[in-house]
């Protein structure tokens, strides 16, 4: 099953992603500041599928912050980030460097959590297909190894 | 001695003028001229020093008795100040005299009129004398004529002797005449600067309020003897000069009298950035009537001088004066007079500039505390927005599924209206943030007002200590009771959420004093403080967040947007007051509230 994280400071967000998720049958951990959210990420085994981020906690950056860790425990994690409306530059800096993609939270007459549920999907099929690439590069390697 | 105090005076064909061949005699008293100095330098008052000048000169005289009359400028007439000698009664003390040239009207009178001294050696035979004392044989009077050739006063003395003033007495006269003259320039001089120190002080507070204005024209006038003085400043908006503050009638006007550009004589000096000053200003071309103190056919004199600020010409001092009745008493303004009211306007220029700085940089915070509100407040709706589109999400899928159990429902109902009841939360904060600066002023006594918020605020059964030291009979200030007492009940919730078990709050209030003065920003009003003070035992605040506990969305508590503390700054701000903490780290935090009372303005 795939693991997803949220990472949130407002309660209400964190137990609204993590029910629509979890809807969708996902295993979901939530944190509640930049800190646990980068702690959950290391001591993850496995790594998480997913990380939902908010782009703005402690600092304006904490969500570049989340992606950070998150790449560096697993490249091929797929990090989401949640902006406040109308609020897309430091998620834009975010998608430059390797994040998935971004969801504004307040985005007029959208329902969010469709599009969350939608982003959310299509982030665990690159994942898979990233994988797949990879274990294809694996099984090359070997194969080049024992023919030599 | 001789010659050393010479005489200017020549007779003039005057019929009972005897020619006099003296000079100062060698009898004069040499020590004379030095005592009466000396009696100008250090005089209390210029009534004491023309008091011991008339003395002097009685004395010096051998004569039975002597007064000194003082012209009024504005009446045109004598009014008998100061006596000397025998047979003086209260009726006689009270005379006022007409000042006239003609003869049969008074020796005072005329010598006031023509600026000369005048000598009869014999009463009965003299034209002018009009009988004052039944025993008079002879008279002396000398004029008391200023540096600008204004008649201040006349000297009078008189004798029961035929005869008795010639040269010698008149010397001795007109030199005490003339420390008497300079004994009055130099206190109308000392006047003056305590005027001027008045107006700087009055204008150091200046509060941007019409009231202040008011009392540096009432100060000006009065001490500076400009009878009516008007102040107008420039409206930005229409380019209009406004009456601001007035003297006399024209203070019904204030708010509503105004000058175009240009217009008549105070339109000019605004215009030209130029001061004024005419004799007779109906006959100048520029002059056109429109607002004045006096009837227009009383103006005498006409002075405006232009209030230069950094922004250009702001406004015009003006001053004018009645016509007088006599032309032996020039009514003009003076370059002096100029001088002074060109200081006054100075003053106020930089006073008004100041004012303007301190009302913008408030508004710069209040705006920079406006932008960042909105972001915040945009991301706090937001996030509730979030969550409740997400119990709405809930909902339909449950509903469409068809497996929806009514108590699933019910909660997210609670969910969506808790929800909703968190943004009419962060509205109502918005609304105070915003009503902060709007006062409904009224007479407020701060005591009676702690004392209310403590019995709202203060929970019955508290394990937190309480202990108010209100200062008894300070002065009520004019404030916004409701809005004052939220700040009060919102510094005494913060330090009960704060206190640990058995904790201590004090609520103190007195007189501000030096240390907590110091606290002011330049430019705020130098007037009396009322010191309010919340102290508690509670953990305080940390030095790196002092800076920013005022700032909105500052809270380390989860419940509302954390503008509590800014709401209770913006109301003090508004009450042209400060708040600032002083507390030391984790022994406690400290409040200070300043708050201005108005002071009942003692006249010196």
């Amino acid at each position: 099953m795939c693991k997803i994280l949220v990472v949130d400071d407002e309660e209400a967000v964190r137990s609204a992603v993590r029910r629509r998720l979890e809807r969708d049958g996902y295993s979901v951990v939530t944190a509640e500041s930049q800190a646990e959210g980068i702690a959950a990420i290391t001591a993850a085994r496995p790594p998480f599928d997913i990380v939902v981020t908010d782009m703005v906690m402690e600092s304006p950056t904490s969500g570049l912050e989340m992606l950070q860790a998150a790449l560096s425990t697993d490249v091929f994690t797929e990090v989401i980030v949640l902006t406040a409306y109308g609020n897309v530059a430091n998620a834009v800096e975010c998608m430059k460097r390797g994040a998935f993609d971004y969801v504004e939270k307040n985005i007029p007459g959208v329902d969010v959590f469709e599009l969350l549920s939608l982003k959310v999907e299509q982030a665990l099929e690159r994942r898979r297909m990233s994988l797949a690439t990879l274990r294809r590069i694996d099984q090359y390697s070997k194969n080049r190894e024992t023919q030599a | 001695m001789d010659g050393h105090f010479a005489c200017n005076y020549s007779a003039d064909s005057t019929p009972s003028m005897t020619d006099y061949t003296n000079t100062c005699g060698p009898d004069a008293d040499p020590t004379l001229f030095a005592r009466v100095s000396r009696t100008v330098v250090t005089g209390e008052s210029i009534d004491d020093v023309l008091q011991s000048i008339l003395e002097e000169a009685v004395r010096a005289c051998l004569a039975a008795r002597g007064f000194i009359a003082i012209v009024d400028h504005d009446r045109g007439e004598l009014d008998v100040r100061y006596t000397a000698g025998d047979q003086w009664t209260e009726e006689k003390r009270l005379a006022r005299l007409k000042v006239s040239e003609e003869t049969g009207r008074g020796i005072t009178s005329h010598v006031a009129a023509t600026s000369r001294p005048y000598v009869a050696p014999d009463v009965a035979k003299d034209p002018y004398y009009v009988l004052f004392f039944d025993d008079v044989r002879s008279e002396i009077a000398v004029p008391l004529v200023d540096g600008f050739k204004r008649t201040r006063g006349v000297m009078n003395i008189e004798s029961v002797e035929l005869d008795a003033f010639h040269q010698r007495e008149l010397c001795v006269l007109e030199g005490l005449a003339n420390l008497a003259t300079a004994a009055m320039t130099i206190f109308d001089h000392r006047a003056r600067e305590a005027a001027l120190v008045q107006i700087g002080k009055e204008l150091s507070s200046l509060s941007g309020t019409g009231a202040i204005l008011q009392k540096v024209i009432d100060v000006a006038a009065e001490a500076l003897k400009f009878e009516d003085c008007s102040l107008f400043l420039l409206n930005e908006v229409t380019g209009k000069l406004v009456l601001r503050a007035s003297r006399g009638p024209l203070n019904r006007q204030i708010g509503q009298a105004a000058y175009e550009p240009g217009e008549g004589l105070t339109g000019w000096t605004a215009k030209h950035g130029q001061a004024v000053r005419v004799v007779d200003p109906r006959s100048d071309p520029r002059w056109r009537g429109l607002f004045e103190e006096l009837p227009a056919s009383d103006v005498g004199a006409f002075m405006a001088v232009p209030i230069h600020s950094r922004r250009g010409v702001i406004g015009v001092v003006r001053v004018q004066r009645k016509k007088s009745a006599y032309k032996w008493f020039p009514n003009d303004f003076t370059e002096g007079d100029e001088r002074i009211l060109s200081t006054i306007a100075a003053q106020l220029g930089i006073a008004l500039d100041n004012a303007r700085l301190v009302d913008q940089l408030v508004k710069a915070e209040r705006m920079a505390a406006w932008g960042e509100m909105s972001a915040r407040s945009a991301h706090m709706i937001g996030n509730r927005v979030f969550a409740i589109k997400g119990d709405v999400n809930e909902l339909e899928h449950l509903m469409r599924s068809g497996e929806i159990r009514p108590s699933d429902a019910l909660e997210l109902c609670e969910s969506i209206k808790h929800g909703i009841f968190l943004l009419e939360e962060i509205l109502n904060e918005f609304r105070e943030f915003v009503k902060a600066t709007h006062l409904e002023i009224e007479d407020v006594d701060v005591n009676e007002l702690i004392r209310e918020a403590v019995a709202e605020s203060f929970p019955k059964r508290s394990r937190t200590n309480l202990r108010m030291r209100l200062t008894a009979g300070l002065p009520l200030i004019k404030a916004d009771p409701k809005k004052l007492k939220r700040c009060f009940s919102e510094l005494l919730e913060n330090s009960i959420n704060f206190q640990p078990e058995g904790g201590r709050i004090s609520i103190a209030t007195s007189f501000a004093d030096e240390r907590s003065r110091r606290w002011l920003r330049p430019g705020q009003r130098s007037g009396g403080y009322i010191k309010v003070r919340f102290s508690d035992t509670g953990p305080g605040i940390e030095i790196e967040n002092k800076p920013k506990i005022f700032n909105p969305f500052y809270t380390s508590r989860a419940k509302g947007m954390g503008l509590g503390l800014s709401i209770v700054k913006g109301i003090v701000e508004a009450h042209k007051g400060i708040i600032f903490e002083s507390g030391v780290p984790g022994k406690g935090a400290r409040f200070t509230i300043l708050l201005p009372y108005e002071e009942q303005h003692e006249k010196s």
